[in-house]
């Protein structure tokens, strides 16, 4: 239940929280995050975290006093078509739309949730119902004033199967599975969903209520993934042909492949002073070498990754510096596990055994990355429990095959299509070796990234990259819930999906990590995806760009950066 | 002369309509692959008929090529699924910029090569034809990625001299043009100077230049007025069957400059599976291999009167 909205409210589980930190059961910033997700400005979680621990430190990032207006940001990236927000597929296509539109709330470089469109939320006791109060003051370009008109007409567009986003994943727990009256090919009932009653309200002009049928933690983070940018209620379709934010910059020139050149609008800015004139993305391919070229020759200031390969290049490079992100981010090697020969338990888990993970970061990445364990739920997010460590025995996994019919192995083929570098590719070339000693002939079929984004969901064995996300529950939710549009495996397990909304519900860390083990124990023994790595992120910048942070998701915020020239 | 000409044309002609018929046929004659195209992989069966429908699509494949090839011959050849705009209104931008790199190279290394293969027919076996032959074998036996990385490594991450890539972003800038040329420069000037070093010693092997030498002209004499003439016959056709290879042979230069031309411009849709581009493209790679063979023949039947008709 809420207190009423005029008396300040402070959520019933953040004393617990603060006890927790106080008693050396929390860490600081689990704290500030799961704080500032119940609804505690991100100040007064710093102030009371600082107060408990001793530690100082502040939420301002470091002062900007000597920062300098003017001048123009020139990045090097990969300028792709950009349409509809809820859509969008890349991060890449998001950097340039996020100067322009914005979110209701903003995930930092720190991993803690703020608010930013969103003045502030509140949470039900029981996780259910979240109410958010929007700022004030903030026009769209064409002059409207934004409100809760707004953001309903995006939750709504958001939870219709017709739109297609996946943000329809992300919120699950807003939507309800309806039978359409047709039948899927094997006769069973063809299901589609839809949001929950009273998924959507707005209460005022500048206060809306979402409702969820299970417990939500991190309803404040999911607001922050690539596809949940804000559009204005009368949003047509196409953000490039038609801009209209509420951010500090507008759309100039654009032109897929070529270039993005964004201005600054000749308006206050709602969020406070804005360094940059310009921010020009120009595309010089998806390549390393020729983003690093461009760098090194001074054509653009900044480059939004490279690969491991050009690393040496890029230490070796005076005037530069290069930053490196720890990620959530990976690859999975993922099986349609209704096909054969990948249709049995048996024969997944024989091939899990057959790899040895310890050795991919060293092998794949210079030792930068660090082994996975095959149920996407990373060692650096909040939640993660430490299952026992599957051990490679090639004479078990052989056994295994054995039992499920395949006593001489079997051939398989996977799909790779390296969208997110060189390294996918080494690493299935890993795999492929690995799963040679159990009598598993791996064939790769290397194909261009755009045909593997064709076919990532459809192919039988493919090798898909996942961006980072700060909880391992929202890729869960997107990715291996039953029925959700980016459920690549069509893995349907009720007892994963139950396993995950119990998960998702707990406040308190120690409940909520114990809650994790059911949830990757389950997806890990139903062997999903075989997870070898998770892969850190590089980018590198001129020394005269100043205020870049390195976000694990890649996302650009360059609202605080200026050039020191 | 006429005749040749007019038959010449006239194969042309039906090269492309051939061509255009095969191209048509491979693209378009599976209607939902194309409509899958537009709409996106997860379009809905029903949405892909009614965008058939709506695109003429369920008229026959002759009526349909017919307003497809009357489409194309005014310009238009649909809009790019990848770019979002008109194929036009990429297609002769990057065209020009890659017969502005041809012009570049060309305007440096016809008169280079031909001058090198000259010196080296001039006189055969000589140092100075030893040396010119070793350095045209060396150059061209380096593919253009090794030299393209080379080059960069020195002029770009060594030196600093020039800039890396060539995407001329921030409007025309000469200088992104150099590591470009210089790299097909290397590549291509070898074989243009062993062309014209095979042709020039064998004219200077043939009895009327040792006649004229007996007859005591001078030798630059014999070289300019005698020699010179015949034996550019064999590098002519090459050079202008260079404009094929400068159009669609040019991607890994294209690609590691980041430079915006015709070569990439089909790469990126052959990946994307943009087929309205590369149907464009195709037509018009064809249209410059079939014009530029026309070019050649009608030139060497000017220049070789043996086999000139009568």
């Amino acid at each position: 239940m809420y207190i009423k909205k005029d008396k300040p409210r402070i959520h019933p589980a953040i004393p617990e929280l603060a006890k927790d930190l106080k008693n050396g059961n929390l860490d600081r910033r689990e704290f500030l995050r799961t704080s500032t997700l119940l609804g505690l400005s991100a100040g007064a979680a710093y102030t009371m975290a600082n107060n408990l621990t001793g530690i100082v430190s502040s939420v301002i990032p470091a002062a900007r006093a000597q920062a300098k207006k003017g001048g123009t940001l020139r990045v090097s990236m990969e300028v792709q078509e950009m349409t509809d927000p809820a859509l969008f597929d890349w991060v890449q296509k998001s950097n340039v739309a996020r100067h322009i539109n914005e979110f209701l709330t903003i995930t930092g470089t720190d991993n803690i949730t703020r608010p930013y469109l969103a003045e502030k939320w509140e949470a039900s006791d029981d996780l259910t119902e979240w109410i958010f109060t929007l700022k004030k003051g903030i026009n769209w370009h064409n002059g409207d004033e934004f409100n809760a008109e707004d953001v309903a007409f995006n939750f709504n567009r958001w939870l219709d199967p017709n739109t297609g986003s996946s943000n329809i994943g992300l919120f699950s727990s807003m939507t309800e599975d309806v039978d359409t009256g047709e039948k899927n090919e094997d006769g069973t009932p063809k299901m589609t969903k839809r949001a929950i009653d009273g998924a959507v309200e707005i209460i005022d002009s500048h206060t809306i209520k979402i409702k969820n049928s299970q417990p939500v933690l991190a309803v404040p983070e999911n607001l922050y993934n690539y596809p949940t940018m804000i559009v204005h209620r009368g949003f047509e379709g196409n953000i490039s042909a038609a801009p209209n934010g509420t951010g500090p910059y507008t759309l100039g020139d654009f032109a897929v492949g070529e270039k993005a050149i964004l201005k600054r609008v000749d308006k206050p800015y709602w969020g406070g002073e804005i360094y940059l004139d310009e921010i020009h993305y120009y595309d010089h391919g998806s390549a390393s070498a020729a983003q690093m070229a461009a760098l090194a020759s001074g054509q653009v200031d900044s480059i939004y990754e490279f690969d491991i390969g050009a690393l040496q290049m890029a230490q070796n490079m005076p005037g530069f510096t290069i930053f490196e992100a720890k990620t959530a981010q990976t690859g999975v090697a993922r099986m349609h596990i209704d096909k054969a020969p990948l249709d049995k338990r048996e024969v997944r888990q024989a091939m899990m055994m057959a790899l040895d993970t310890s050795i991919y970061p060293k092998l794949v990445f210079q030792e930068y990355g660090v082994a996975a364990e095959h149920h996407h739920v990373a060692q650096i997010h909040p939640e993660y429990f430490a299952l026992p460590q599957i051990k490679q025995d090639f004479e078990k996994a052989k056994k295994m095959l054995a039992d499920a019919g395949h006593p001489n192995g079997f051939e398989v083929t996977i799909d790779v299509g390296n969208t997110n570098g060189p390294w996918q590719q080494h690493t299935c070339e890993l795999m492929k070796e690995q799963l040679a000693n159990i009598g598993v002939t791996l064939n790769l079929n290397v194909v261009p990234s755009s045909k593997y984004w064709e076919v990532w969901k459809t192919t039988p064995f493919g090798f898909t990259a996942w961006t980072h996300r700060p909880l391992g529950t929202m890729v869960l939710s997107l990715g291996y819930r039953s029925g959700v549009p980016w459920n690549e495996t069509n893995y349907a397990s009720a007892e994963f999906d139950a396993a995950l909304d119990k998960a998702e519900s707990f406040i308190d860390v120690d409940k909520r990590k114990a809650a994790m083990e059911d949830v990757e124990r389950i997806i890990q023994s139903d062997a999903v995806i075989l997870q070898p790595l998770w892969t850190p992120k590089f980018f590198a910048a001129s020394d005269k760009v100043r205020g870049l942070e390195a976000h694990p998701t890649q996302y650009h915020q360059f609202h605080k950066v200026w050039i020191d020239a | 002369m006429l005749i040749l000409i007019l038959r010449r044309l006239g194969s042309m002609v039906l090269i492309m309509l051939v061509v255009s018929i095969i191209l048509f046929a491979i693209f378009e004659t599976d209607k939902l692959s194309v409509a899958g195209k537009v709409l996106g992989p997860y379009s809905s069966l029903e949405q892909r008929e009614i965008w058939l429908e709506k695109n003429g699509y369920n008229q026959s494949f002759w009526t349909r090529y017919m307003i497809w090839a009357g489409n194309a011959m005014r310009g238009d050849f649909g809009q790019s699924l990848q770019l979002k705009v008109p194929v036009s209104e990429v297609l002769w931008p990057r065209l020009a910029n890659t017969g502005l790199l041809a012009l570049c190279l060309f305007a440096i290394m016809i008169p280079m090569s031909l001058c090198m293969g000259v010196l080296a027919g001039m006189k055969e076996g000589s140092f100075q034809d030893r040396a010119i032959t070793v350095f045209s074998v060396l150059t061209t036996s380096i593919p253009e990625f090794a030299s393209a990385t080379l080059l960069t490594a020195v002029f770009v991450f060594g030196l600093g001299w020039l800039p890396g890539t060539s995407s001329m972003t921030g409007g025309f800038n000469f200088t992104e043009l150099i590591l470009p040329v210089l790299v097909l420069l290397l590549y291509d000037f070898g074989y243009i100077t062993r062309m014209t070093r095979a042709s020039m010693a064998e004219v200077m092997n043939s009895q009327y230049i040792r006649t004229a030498v007996l007859k005591g002209l001078p030798y630059q004499r014999v070289i300019m007025r005698h020699a010179l003439r015949n034996a550019l016959i064999a590098p002519f056709t090459v050079i202008v069957l260079q404009l094929n290879w400068l159009l669609s042979g040019v991607i890994v230069v294209e690609v590691f400059f980041a430079y915006k031309g015709f070569g990439k411009l089909l790469l990126d849709a052959a990946l994307f599976g943009d087929i309205f581009v590369i149907e464009a493209c195709t037509l018009v790679a064809v249209f410059v291999a079939v014009a530029s063979q026309f070019i050649s023949d009608i030139g060497y039947t000017y220049l070789n009167p043996r086999i000139r008709f009568s």
